[in-house]
């Protein structure tokens, strides 16, 4: 009760967006400076394009995982819904022009349409089927989108194996899409680019300027409360996870377009995590109720220009350390997030858990940069590593017991 | 005078942005009541928290028994016999109560492994001496609030605590579990042991305390000997002014009924009762407060839920608005309608934390902060400053954070938020509860002003005096049975209790 006035103290709203822009911008100037080959300085057109591509792709699905993640819950099947909906705009296009599809040729704008409708209306109908879950049976969001995030794949390559055998030679564990439309999709990065722009500044101004913004944020702050003000929250829900399957759904689109094909096995796997990440990244709290759109576009493209840089700095195999970065980053963004609204309060390494955390961290940091750069610079990592925490760890404790 | 067994002096605490103790010093003899009032935010919380080692104060120092200590965690304070059992009771519900009592000191037996059967018998007999008849076995979420917090004691107990803190203990409580708490406490003195005592209830502190200390906006007032002070003072010393006595309020004239129910019946699936409610009528006119009493587990919350549509619709009987019979499915029928709930639990059923004071008001009504069908901050900002004004919210402005409010303020938002909706019947269910004295009076001459605008409010409220003050007419409720209607003149606290009891 009489705390209440303490925790009343917030952070300017923008400051975690300020924050995540400046450590974009650090990120670049950085990886100019680091990588050998200078590429952001002598092909910086080819490097936009890159970055603009991935994060457009990723980006447009995790505006959906954010607004699940605001209203309070989860959505764990975004991948999988990617890789479904893909399918389904392939299977549409096969059914609806097969001699065409067979012999890559164009099918005719009409047929596209209809793939990429389908494709979106799919994600309608599994968004519902969440909110349905949700609400309805009162399955955790976890578990309800864990379901899918496992049933969907699985039902993509079986609506794959069977439109295949009923309408070409042999069965298929993917359908190649060669129509012009697709092409230029893929060849004309600036495409997907505006789509995710567009698509973010519709979700800005539905979150913070409209009745159903304002009940998803109520939604996710205090259920019961918001239930009892009046609000129809399964109604809210239902929104929030049919808006959250549908940007997968056009996301899966691109997919098909960049790859020329739908191809259910592989197509969007753990992809799900990124967009979770960005979010993350982006100031969305999983408990619901805290997030914006601005954070997680920045987020995400704070997440692919970290990406980025860590290939030009490796250049080969460098898509082996996409995940590790990830998490890498989540870890960083969220933990200094936290000691900022604490005020510094709290101490990184402490007691027993904390001495245990230095070795580990020292190993991991180590061993990474021994795969990549070599053995004795491994070495050197691991113990720079172990001095660095060292350091903080008697210094944490010294300001302690002097506090 | 004896040597003091806790001297506490100079004591600062800062938060940031808020200094929450400043220079504060506190003196408990041994053996004594002590008990410590103030106004929320006036830092009895936060003194406490220090006292049994959850915060680390920023300055001063703290002698216990004549020794310097300094706890750097709650583990620490119990290991001196120091005890607290917070307002928010600090129990693991999945776990049963022979686990909660030993959480983190769990007894094992030979083989190494946990000692269910020897701790099952010492929480028995703890428990046994504070009159609690629970198994040790059973889920601890599944106890009501009243034995929980005994379960809190019991650990105290088997950490054998010299001094025990209780913060707030009777805020939930109903009064037959108040009286059996205040039993516990004289047997406890009895032994020895040294009680710091927070509240609100003034008579309460005067039941039980030998000395009161005052805090106000973090530093210490005064510390007096129950005996040479009055609750008049007390209230003075904590607000800084006098309070004017609210039971003086002049009668109203209610008019033509509002809200009539008949034969509301609740059925409660599996239980031995069989029901929630049971056959209970009542009528609410315009510009009348119509008091519901009952001990908790009567059915006060489930009469208003029922009739605000939020509790499981297979309920019987007639609910009729203006002579029509209505079946609300969900709080936005009853909304439209014209029916407002304010719920019990603010922080859990009320509040929206992540949203500053205009939104967290303006929700019921954002159809009317837009323009050009988009919410505009302005017109956020101009239809929340009526209720704002109406309900006399004392707040920095309209997009400070909601969470920095005192507990009274907050819950004058929630009220602004449902005179948004312009209803004509309110329901409060136990409104002041957690609200100090000050704030308390505020919002009694709140509810007095809608009423006389017209309103209809019928009221829950756990405190009997409060009921008395602001009621035209009070109904009773007695394990979901209507068991006394009494006007105004014929309200007393003893006919309440009696008719609450009546079973």
């Amino acid at each position: 009760m009489s705390d209440n006035q303490s925790t009343g103290r917030r952070w300017p709203a923008w400051s975690s967006e300020w924050t995540l822009l400046i450590a974009v911008v650090v990120a670049v100037l950085a990886t100019t400076a680091i990588d050998s080959n200078h590429s952001y300085l002598y092909r910086p057109l080819e490097s936009l394009r890159d970055i603009a591509r991935n994060t457009a792709l990723l980006g447009i699905f995790a505006l959906g995982a954010a607004v699940v993640i605001i209203a309070g819950g989860i959505d764990l099947s975004l991948g999988s819904m990617i890789a479904f909906s893909g399918m389904v705009c392939g299977t549409t296009m096969l059914a609806l022009a097969p001699e065409q599809m067979m012999a890559a040729k164009p099918v005719g704008g009409w047929v596209v349409a209809a793939g990429i409708g389908m494709s979106l209306l799919s994600g309608l109908a599994v968004g519902t089927l969440h909110a349905w879950m949700v609400t309805s049976i009162r399955l955790p969001p976890f578990i309800a989108t864990l379901a899918t995030l496992v049933g969907l794949r699985s039902l993509a390559r079986a609506l794959c194996e069977s439109t295949t055998a009923a309408l070409t030679p042999s069965k298929s564990a993917q359908i190649y899409v060669s129509d012009p439309f697709f092409k230029m999709l893929r060849d004309n990065v600036w495409i997907s680019v505006a789509v995710f722009a567009v698509l973010a500044l519709v979700t800005w101004v539905l979150l913070t300027r409209t009745i159903l913004g304002r009940h998803v944020h109520a939604l996710g702050g205090n259920e019961d409360a918001a239930r009892l003000a009046g609000i129809r929250t399964e109604n809210v829900k239902w929104f929030a996870y049919c808006f959250s399957a549908m940007t997968a759904a056009l996301a899966g689109v691109f997919y098909v377009a960049n790859e020329s094909v739908a191809a259910p096995v592989n197509q969007g796997r753990g992809h799900e995590l990124n967009a979770i990440a960005a979010a993350v990244v982006g100031g969305c709290s999983l408990a619901g109720g805290v997030g914006t759109v601005p954070g997680t576009v920045l987020g995400t493209i704070f997440l692919r220009v970290v990406i980025d840089a860590v290939s030009k700095v490796i250049k080969t195999g460098a898509d082996v350390y996409e995940g590790l970065i990830v998490g890498v980053v989540v870890v960083i963004a969220v933990t200094f997030g936290q000691v900022g609204q604490r005020a510094g309060s709290r101490r990184l390494l402490p007691g027993p858990l904390g001495l245990a955390a230095i070795p580990v961290l020292a190993l991991f940091s180590g061993g990474t940069v021994a795969m990549t750069s070599g053995a004795m610079p491994g070495v050197a990592a691991g113990v720079v590593a172990l001095g660095l925490l060292g350091g903080l760890r008697a210094w944490e404790s010294r300001s302690a017991a002097a506090g | 005078m004896p040597e003091p067994v806790i001297s506490m002096q100079g004591i600062t605490k800062r938060f940031p942005g808020v200094v929450a103790l400043d220079d504060v010093s506190l003196e408990v003899l041994p053996g004594e009541l002590h008990a410590i009032c103030g106004e929320n935010g006036a830092g009895k919380s936060t003194l406490m928290k220090i006292l049994s080692g959850v915060y680390q104060p920023d300055a001063g120092s703290m002698m216990l028994a004549g020794e310097t200590v300094r706890f750097s965690s709650t583990r620490e304070a119990e290991r001196a016999g120091v005890a607290i059992i917070h307002q928010e009771l600090a129990l693991v519900d999945d776990l049963p109560v022979l686990a909660n009592v030993f959480l983190g000191r769990e007894r094992r037996n030979r083989l190494g492994l946990l000692d269910d059967r020897g701790m099952a018998r010492e929480t028995a007999r703890l428990l046994e001496t504070l009159e609690c008849g629970v198994s040790p076995r059973v889920r601890t979420g599944s106890l009501r609030v009243g034995d929980q917090q005994l379960i809190e004691i019991a650990k105290a107990l088997s950490l054998d605590a010299r001094i025990l803190v209780m913060d707030e203990p009777t805020s939930a409580l109903t009064e037959s579990e108040s009286a059996r708490l205040e039993r516990v406490i004289a047997s406890l003195l009895a032994r020895g042991t040294t009680i710091l005592y927070i509240s609100h209830k003034m008579e309460e502190v005067f039941r039980l305390a030998d000395r009161i200390t005052v805090l106000r906006d973090g530093h210490t007032v005064r510390t007096l000997d129950k005996d040479e002070t009055s609750p008049r003072e007390i209230t003075s010393l904590m607000v800084g002014r006098e309070i004017s006595d609210s039971s003086a309020m002049p009668p109203r004239a209610p008019a033509e009924p509002l809200l009539e129910v008949r034969d509301l019946h609740l059925p409660w699936p599996g239980h031995v009762r069989g029901y929630r409610l049971d056959n209970v009528s009542l009528t609410l006119r315009r510009g009348e407060v119509l008091g519901v009493a009952g001990l908790m587990g009567a059915g006060r919350t489930e009469l208003l839920e029922t009739i605000f549509g939020v509790s499981d619709p297979s309920w019987r009987g007639t609910i009729s608005l203006h002579g029509r019979s209505v079946r609300f499915t969900h709080p936005s029928e009853a909304c439209a309608a014209g029916i407002a709930m304010v719920t019990e639990d603010r922080k859990r059923l009320g509040l929206f934390p992540d949203f500053d004071v205009a939104a967290n008001i303006s929700l019921t009504a954002l159809d009317r902060a837009r323009r050009g069908g988009l919410i505009s901050r302005r017109a956020e900002e101009a239809l929340v400053a009526e209720p704002i004004r109406a309900t006399g919210v004392k707040t920095p402005g309209p997009h400070a954070a909601i969470t920095g409010l005192s507990g009274g303020n907050q819950q004058k938002c929630i009220i602004g938020r449902w005179l948004l909706t312009k209803p004509e019947v309110l329901l409060l269910d136990d409104p002041t509860r957690g609200i100090d004295v000050g704030a308390k009076a505020e919002l009694y001459t709140l509810i007095d002003r809608l009423c006389r605008e017209g309103l209809g409010v019928i009221l829950t409220s756990s405190e009997l005096p409060e009921l008395l003050t602001l009621s035209d007419r009070v109904i009773v409720l007695a394990e979901g049975r209507l068991t006394a209607e009494l006007s105004r003149s014929e309200a007393t606290e003893q006919r309440i209790m009696e008719a609450a009891t009546a079973g």
